[in-house]
């Protein structure tokens, strides 16, 4: 019995999913409460009834008490865990035990971790954030909430019966040549082939990895690309295996010939000519912009959706990943070679430039927010900042930029004017309190701006890499591999342990700052390690971890990145070095006697250190 | 040879214990030293509020600490359980913690009751959880089924009961004791193990009297020796605090009854037991199920039959076959008590048919009782005769109220028994209603459909009626009807919500079985009895009772006055908590507040590994590490044991190392702990 929802302040559920025994639940609770011959109400407006006193007690507790509630558990069992983030709470619930606690925070922060994925800075404003999740044309709803629900149990698929995602690391397979090889011919050939045809629409391939199931083969960046964290990597292999999933025995072979022919077969013909080669395609699709009439809306999306929507497999997805300085859109190609083998290509967008400069200012708008909420007025309001005419000038050109970019401004020019009345004017009220609406209205045009320069929808559907570019990156990685394909897939099946109660506790404890655990739990010996080294393989000396309070983020890469975190940490002390965080976990059968059980654990973790030689992401 | 381990496990009782602290003696500062200065603990009863315009206060019925500003108490109150309400109906199944981001509850939720005890979030669950229960039962002990209590008493005077139970509870002794909710025990370390045998035998002498079920004895608040099982002794042990500091203030009161000097005084109170405790008073280990037998010609031939049996000891057999039902608590006890209507024995409910009038309560017997209990005087003009507060609150508080102790056995009774009556016409006209009800289907075998809510409030009677008509015995007639109804009404009542099963038997209000707690004080030393209700009217054996334990207490009292009370030796260089799960005791040599850092550290780290072994049954041990501290857990069935090697220079990189001193921690533990009495091999 399983539910994970989110839902706004005003208690309206943004979006939820639940297993079937949950929807059973539910139903049956209401078909008690109802009259008879009384018709059953909607599934969802069931949900949201019931969470209803739950979601509003929340907002009351935050208002009134400054705390708010983490978890309810109840006598036979069911657990239920809520997070808020910002405007946005998150309730997971579990009644059938399969689940803990933690399991079920994680989940939430996975969720929160997924939809940052995929409308990046849309996340931080409430309401944009609401009519991306929850559009108001049910086709267009029901499209995004399968979406969603789909990636959710995708990742809980491969929590259970992938390592990989039972520690959130980013697995490799290792093969030292092939890889090598295969990293020199994604750079050599495949990504400056790609990045000097003119049929690429402006992007710019910055990562191109190829994936076995869930591991990792290859990997290569591009000089001018961004890091790509490691908890985006995870993410996007979820991704990856929502639109391929791995079919764990099946017979691969037949078909596997189909879908390696897929791309021609399912290839429907762009909308709009693709041949003129333009940044902006936007005019001529069908704008679908986020302040329009919702009437104007929904006929056009009932006309939309009178045409079934087929899947466009040469279509990219949108994703936001992490930089410096903010959730950067990129698109992402998922290009399958084989059943369990993809080659994924992370571009650079046209304009994406913008998103650094939205935030700059979404960022010193937030600031001013949070300093006038705290009571400070005038200069002080705008401490830590560049001076405010200069910062004032920069953002009047950017709006004047950007409105020539066939895109919406007048609601942020509206606000802009309002902004600068009440700030700057004598009749104003400068910088105090009665500052605070016009600027959160500026925080929430800003992101407006943003999604429509990056939202998927918003981006013509015609902006993508040539198919033809695909399907030649496709077929030349497909014959580089062609000959290695069976070794990979065997490969990438063996060492897959099974999955250890080990892994969440250990993580329970070095949350509260415990780095050496070993348990004797049942016939079994559990140990746990964490320790530091810098690149030479040199043991550092241990510190003490700090421990974190229980409702933060749980210990982990994909949720909150914990490690990168950790190594920041660490590296303060050592700061002319690099310094690499390890784990091991190990299980041994209880009989064997401790110090046989220790040894073993040092000699595996000398030799763990060397096959980490191999060429790094 | 039962004999023999009995009197062990008495002796074992008695661990020794670092630290020492005087009683606290007037319990009415509410701060709670462990749990957290901002811990809130309230009682709230959602049935007071149903309509829109009924005030959240008004379900308000106790909330602590009670100077917190109405309207936060309000908030608090309304918001958890409103959305306890919500999530119980969503899971079908009440909640029992909930977690905010600064603080913790834990919570029961019974009827329309609802309890929240909070305190801060790195407490483990099981401890907070232990602790709320703790205090619900040391409630019901004192004052019955909740719901009742509320009927015949004020708010203000139960508020001030909870403030005791909750005070009795959190104060004093070190965060671990609040961890392990154990009890408190005299350091033995200093002590003789002959006066530790002396007490157990002094227990043991009590015992041949058959009215007297178990005992304990208590010095300056700590356990010497008990025979109860630790959930008991604890429940016990509020009411000799509270004596103990009222010793020296003006008795009288006509607090239940307290006879004798300052320093040797005995009193009594009526206390309300759980079936299943009971059971383990009544039956096992030692089978007495013989006494029982006698008793029911006892209460009526009195004193002589049980002189048969003056050198009983605990290894006493039975002399006389037992019912095979007798090992269920609610069979076990003699005809004369009444118990739960829905008790599948019928034998029992032959009584309540005529039982419930008011004027069956004219024996002596009845009378006494009602004397001696608080719990039957049901107006507030006679709950002077409250059970031992001995707070100057209550005291001021009751001064001006009129006080009836001067009144004869006698006539008290039949005032008081009257009074009952008149006090649930005017509380509350559905009591009486359901009341009647019942009797008239008993006893005039009306198999009218009852009201499904009549089961329930009759149920809440329970301890009214538990004045019961000796005469009935017998009426096998009555009997089998009674007994078939009962099947009936429990099949018709299957699904209702009240009957749902709660695994906690102190919110089962409809069980509580009432007894005697008899007490005699010698100055800092406490003997207390859990005794038959008989007892308090059988002026024989309060006196043999009495007299064959005031010699030995005097002098048990005048060795442990003696006794030094040991300067805690030098903090050896390691600490440790040993804790019996069993006893529900435990051992440490963690000093009270003045905590040192690896003090703390071994805390936090006993806290998370308790935590862990509370939800895994499989854990048996764990080492963790930190770079300042490494502290060893381990774990049986019948303990648990937490060690820390101190100033172990800990300088390594954290990657596994055979050579790392933590992990030599279990053969230190080991060898070191031996002279603890602590066995971990």
């Amino acid at each position: 019995m399983k539910c994970l929802l989110l839902a706004n302040e005003s208690a309206e559920v943004l979006f939820y999913w639940t297993d079937t025994e949950f929807e059973q639940r539910v139903q049956e609770q209401y078909g008690v409460s109802q009259e008879e011959g009384e018709r059953l109400p909607a599934f969802e407006d069931s949900i949201n009834t019931l969470f209803a006193p739950i979601i509003i007690s929340c907002s009351t507790m935050v208002d009134r008490l400054g705390d708010n509630y983490t978890s309810f558990s109840t006598e036979n069992n069911h657990i239920y865990v809520l997070h808020q983030f910002e405007e946005c709470l998150y309730i997971a619930v579990n009644g059938d035990g399969d689940e803990t606690e933690e399991d079920l925070k994680r989940k939430i922060f996975v969720m929160k971790k997924l939809t940052e994925i995929m409308f990046g800075m849309v996340t931080f404003s409430g309401a944009l954030l609401r009519k991306e999740l929850r559009p108001q044309d049910t086709e267009q709803r029901n499209r995004l909430w399968k979406k969603l629900r789909s990636l959710l149990e995708t990742y809980s698929r491969l929590r259970e019966n992938d390592q990989s995602f039972l520690v959130e690391a980013v697995e490799r397979l290792i093969h030292p040549t092939l890889c090598e090889q295969c990293i020199e011919f994604l750079e050599r050939r495949l990504v400056q082939q790609i990045n000097s045809n003119m049929d690429r629409m402006g992007e710019e391939v910055l990562h191109a990895f190829i994936l076995v199931h869930t591991k990792l083969l290859a990997f290569y960046s591009s000089r001018n690309a961004s890091n790509l964290y490691s908890s985006d990597l995870l993410a996007l292999i979820i991704l990856v295996q929502d639109l391929y999933p791995s079919k764990i025995n099946l017979d691969e072979t037949s078909e596997e010939l189909e879908s390696s022919s897929v791309p021609e077969v399912f290839y429907t013909p762009e909308p709009s000519p693709p041949e003129r080669e333009s940044v902006r395609q936007r005019g001529d699709s069908p704008p679908v912009f986020q302040f329009v009439d919702p009437d104007v809306q929904m006929a056009e999306d009932s006309l939309q959706t009178l045409e079934a929507p087929t899947p466009d497999p040469s279509a990219p997805s949108r994703v936001f990943l992490e930089s410096k300085e903010c959730p950067m859109p990129h698109s992402m190609y998922c290009l399958p070679l084989w059943p369990g083998i993809t080659l994924v290509l992370l571009t650079k967008i046209p304009n994406s430039h913008v998103a650094t400069s939205v935030c700059y200012f979404l960022e010193a708008f937030v600031k001013l927010e949070k300093r006038l909420c705290e009571g400070h007025e005038g200069a002080a309001a705008m401490r830590g900042q560049p001076s405010v005419q200069e910062q004032r000038s920069r953002l009047e050109k950017l709006i004047k930029t950007w409105a020539g970019m066939d895109i919406q401004t007048s609601q942020l020019q509206n606000a802009w004017t309002d902004f600068k009345n009440k700030a700057f004017s004598r009749s104003g009220s400068g910088f105090t309190r009665d500052l605070l609406p016009s600027c959160r209205n500026m925080k929430t045009q800003l992101c407006g701006v943003y999604r429509q320069f990056f939202a998927a929808e918003c981006m013509g559907s015609s902006q993508r890499l040539a198919p033809h570019l695909q399907e030649r990156a496709l077929s030349m990685v497909q014959e580089k591999l062609m000959d290695w394909k069976d070794f990979l897939l065997v490969k990438s099946k063996r060492n897959i342990t099974m999955v250890w109660s080990l892994v969440a506790t250990a993580q329970r404890y070095l949350q509260k700052g415990y780095a050496t655990v070993t348990l004797r739990d049942g016939d079994y010996f559990y140990c746990y390690f964490l320790w530091f080294e810098n690149e030479t393989g040199y043991k550092l000396e241990v510190i003490d971890i700090p421990s974190s309070p229980d409702d933060g983020a749980p210990v982990g890469m994909l949720t909150c990145d914990y490690y990168r975190k950790l190594l920041r940490y660490y590296s303060k002390k050592h700061q002319n070095e690099v310094v690499k965080c390890y784990e091991l976990f190990t299980v041994h059968l209880g009989v064997i006697p401790n110090e046989y059980i220790l040894q073993h654990c040092s000699q595996l973790a000398r030799k763990l250190w060397e096959p980490t030689r191999i060429p790094l992401l | 040879m039962e004999n023999t381990s009995v009197s062990v496990s008495s002796i074992l009782i008695v661990i020794l214990e670092g630290k020492r602290f005087g009683l606290t003696a007037n319990c009415t500062s509410y701060v709670f030293h462990h749990i957290s200065k901002s811990s809130f603990f309230f009682l709230y009863d959602s049935s007071k509020v149903q309509e829109e315009v009924d005030l959240t206060r008004d379900g308000i019925y106790y909330f602590s600490p009670e100077d917190t500003p109405i309207d936060q108490q309000e908030l608090l109150c309304g918001q958890l359980a409103g959305v306890c309400r919500c999530v119980s109906e969503l899971s079908s199944s009440p909640v029992r913690l909930l977690h905010l981001r600064k603080s913790k509850y834990a919570v029961r939720m019974k009827d329309k009751f609802l309890w929240a005890l909070s305190c801060v979030v790195d407490i483990p669950d099981v401890s907070v959880c232990d602790l709320l229960d703790q205090l619900i039962a040391l409630f019901c002990f004192y004052n019955g089924p909740v719901r009742q209590s509320y009927q015949l008493y004020s708010k203000q005077e139960l508020a001030l009961r909870w403030a005791r139970y909750l005070c009795h509870l959190q104060g004093g002794s070190t965060e671990l004791h609040h961890i392990f909710s154990c009890l408190r025990t005299i350091d033995s370390t200093h002590i003789d193990p002959l006066l530790l045998l002396k007490a157990a035998l002094i227990l043991q002498a009590c015992q041949r009297c058959p009215l007297v079920l178990a005992g304990c004895i208590l010095y300056r608040g700590r356990v010497v020796s008990t025979q109860m099982p630790p959930a008991l002794t604890v429940k016990v042990m509020v009411y000799e605090t509270q004596t103990y500091s009222q010793d020296f203030q003006v008795t009288a009161n006509g607090l239940s009854s307290l006879v004798g000097s300052p320093f040797s005084s005995t009193a009594t109170t009526q206390v309300f037991l759980m079936p299943t405790e009971l059971h383990m008073l009544r039956c096992p280990p030692v089978d007495r199920a013989c006494r029982y037998k006698s008793r029911s010609f006892l209460s009526k031939k009195s004193s002589f039959v049980r002189s048969r049996l003056l050198s009983r000891t605990l290894s006493d057999t039975p002399t006389t076959d037992t019912d095979s039902s007798s090992l269920d608590p609610t069979h076990c006890p003699p005809p004369s008590y009444k118990t739960v209507p829905s008790s599948p024995r019928s034998s029992l409910s032959d009584e309540l048919c005529f039982s419930p009038s008011p004027s069956r309560v004219n024996t002596p017997i009845h009378s006494n009782l009602m004397n001696q209990s608080e719990y039957f005087t049901p107006d507030s003009h006679v709950h002077s005769t409250s059970n031992g507060t001995n707070l100057c609150a209550v005291e001021e508080h009751l001064a001006g109220l009129n006080i009836k102790q001067d009144i004869d056995a006698n006539s008290g009774s039949e005032t008081k028994s009257n009074g009952l009556n008149s006090d649930q016409d005017i509380q509350s006209e559905e009591i009486k209603a359901p009341a009647n009800g019942y009797e008239q289907s008993n006893c005039l075998d009306n198999h009218s459909d009852l009201d499904s809510q009549i089961k329930s409030e009759e149920n809440k009677l329970d301890a009214n009626n538990h004045v019961t008509n000796k005469n009935g015995n017998g009426e096998t007639e009555e009997e089998a009807k009674t007994k078939s109804k009962q099947i009936n009404r429990k099949l018709k009542e299957k699904n209702e919500p009240t009957n749902t099963p709660s695994p906690h038997e102190t919110l089962e209000d409809t069980s509580l079985v009432p007894l005697v707690l008899y007490q005699h004080r010698v100055k800092g030393l406490v003997l207390a009895l859990l005794v038959e209700p008989e007892f308090i009217t059988d002026h024989s054996a309060r006196e043999e009772v009495h007299h064959s334990s005031l010699a030995s207490l005097n002098g048990l009292e005048a060795h442990l006055r003696n006794t030094s009370p040991g300067t805690p030796g030098p903090p050896g260089p390691y600490t440790f908590a040993h804790y019996d799960c069993i006893q529900n005791t435990l051992t440490t040599n963690v000093c009270g507040r003045s905590v040192g850092p690896q003090d703390q550290a071994f805390v936090k780290a006993t806290k998370l590994v308790h935590s862990h072994f509370s939800r895994l049954d499989t854990l048996q041990e764990a080492i963790v590490r930190n770079a300042s501290s490494a502290v060893y857990g381990t774990r049986t069935t019948a303990q648990e044991t937490y060690f820390l090697q101190q100033g172990t220079p800990v300088r390594n990189s954290g990657s596994p190392d055979p050579q790392d001193s933590a992990f030599s921690l279990p053969r230190k533990a080991r060898l070191r702990l031996l002279k603890h009495g602590v066995n971990l091999l």
